[in-house]
């Protein structure tokens, strides 16, 4: 199709030609746009000789698909080692590696090992390692996101133990990763109270593919216009399944009840 | 931009299967995108070109079919359009919908010459 008035005369019937077998012969044309402004351009025609040989090959595949075998072999290896994976996905700053360094260094009873995903830098993967988890950093240069053959690379290297858990922190942006399975168990979406409580509204496709929605920095919420009800009404109309944690933490405060969820789930 | 990952899936895949066919050149590739695919369709045109540069669907065509969003209502079993994920339903006006339609990321067919 034209792709200056959709006229249907294929301007890319031009490049056909250098790989094929049809001429072309350029034959002008003109249009009268709506707005009344009238142009002669040159176009192609494709039209069909005995000796051109264009074809329509069916298809029908997930575009995703690829990512979406990995991640299932993701998960099939996680399950035979019985490690629970969770994803974390947020916005840059709204606390997931504070998060990790309180829960790894807090919660002592579980295995941890940790896959961190940044554009750049070794930050993240220097302040977890100061808990004493394993962790492996990925280094997405320019990517906006991890998909699951990045996951896979890195826990081969991180060698997992078995009946442990793992955290992946995907790279700091609440848009990309949303459509990237990992094979993970969970997926977590951190809000905090720092930004505006209609955040779910805003970005829907993260919190709908979200199972659990933490709204972090609730010590904060003194000092800022955050309507915690607004947000999960906002996040509930998304996801109606969503399950939420209010915590903070920096303060630990509701910390508890997230320690409890997590032994409680790796239990199933 | 995922959109950039997205249309090197789509390259990537629509080039395999031409070659499958033996075929020199992709002249379209078409595609279905749910309205709530989470894909922004004029980033990913804008992608698209970039990505095809070099392979055999260099100037080729993309073609999208966009498809609406269907939701159902759990709480009175009514069936409407959506074109987002804060869907109301029209009858009861809950938001406990499921979406049945619209997350499509398909790639349906290549056109190729010989």
């Amino acid at each position: 199709m034209c792709d200056s008035c959709g006229c249907g005369i294929g301007d890319e019937a031009v490049t056909f030609t250098k790989h094929g077998d049809h001429h072309h012969h350029g034959e002008g044309h003109t249009h009268t746009h709506a707005d009344g402004t009238t142009h002669t351009h040159n176009h192609d025609h494709s039209h069909s000789h005995d000796h051109s040989h264009d074809r329509t090959i069916t298809i029908e595949q997930d575009i995703l698909g690829e990512n979406g075998l990995l991640a299932q072999r993701n998960r099939g290896y996680f399950e035979a080692r019985n490690v629970y994976t969770i994803n974390l996905v947020s916005s840059p700053g709204s606390g997931k590696t504070t998060l990790l360094e309180k829960t790894l260094t807090e919660v002592k009873d579980i295995p941890f090992a940790v896959i961190e995903g940044d554009q750049q830098t070794m930050n993240d993967a220097d302040r977890v390692a100061a808990t004493g988890a394993p962790v492996l950093q990925i280094n997405t240069g320019n990517g906006c996101h991890l998909d699951a053959d990045m996951i896979h690379t890195a826990y081969t290297k991180l060698k997992l133990k078995e009946n442990s858990v793992l955290f992946i922190e995907n790279v700091g942006n609440l848009v990309c990763p949303a459509l990237f399975d990992l094979g993970e168990n969970k997926r977590v979406v951190i809000i905090s109270v720092t930004e505006g409580d209609d955040k779910p509204a805003k970005y829907p496709t993260m919190f709908d593919t979200a199972d659990i929605c933490i709204i972090n920095k609730i010590d904060l919420l003194p000092y800022v216009e955050f309507d915690v009800q607004k947000c999960k009404d906002y996040a509930l109309q998304v996801n109606h399944h969503l399950e939420f944690f209010e915590l903070s933490a920096t303060s630990g405060e509701g910390m508890a009840a997230w320690y409890t969820w997590l032994r409680e789930n790796i239990k199933k | 931009m995922h959109e950039m990952s997205i249309a090197m899936s789509i390259v990537d895949i629509a080039c395999k299967e031409a070659q499958k066919d033996g075929a020199t050149a992709i002249t379209t590739i078409e595609l279905d995108v749910g309205k709530l695919a989470g894909i922004m369709v004029d980033s990913l045109n804008f992608c698209y070109d970039s990505v095809c540069k070099g392979t055999l669907a260099e100037n080729s065509q993309l073609v999208i079919n966009e498809i609406a969003g269907k939701g159902h209502c759990i709480k009175c079993d009514t069936e409407f359009e959506i074109d987002n994920f804060m869907a109301l339903c029209p009858n009861c006006e809950s938001y406990e919908v499921e979406i049945q339609q619209g997350r499509e990321l398909k790639l349906k067919a290549v056109t190729v010459n010989e």
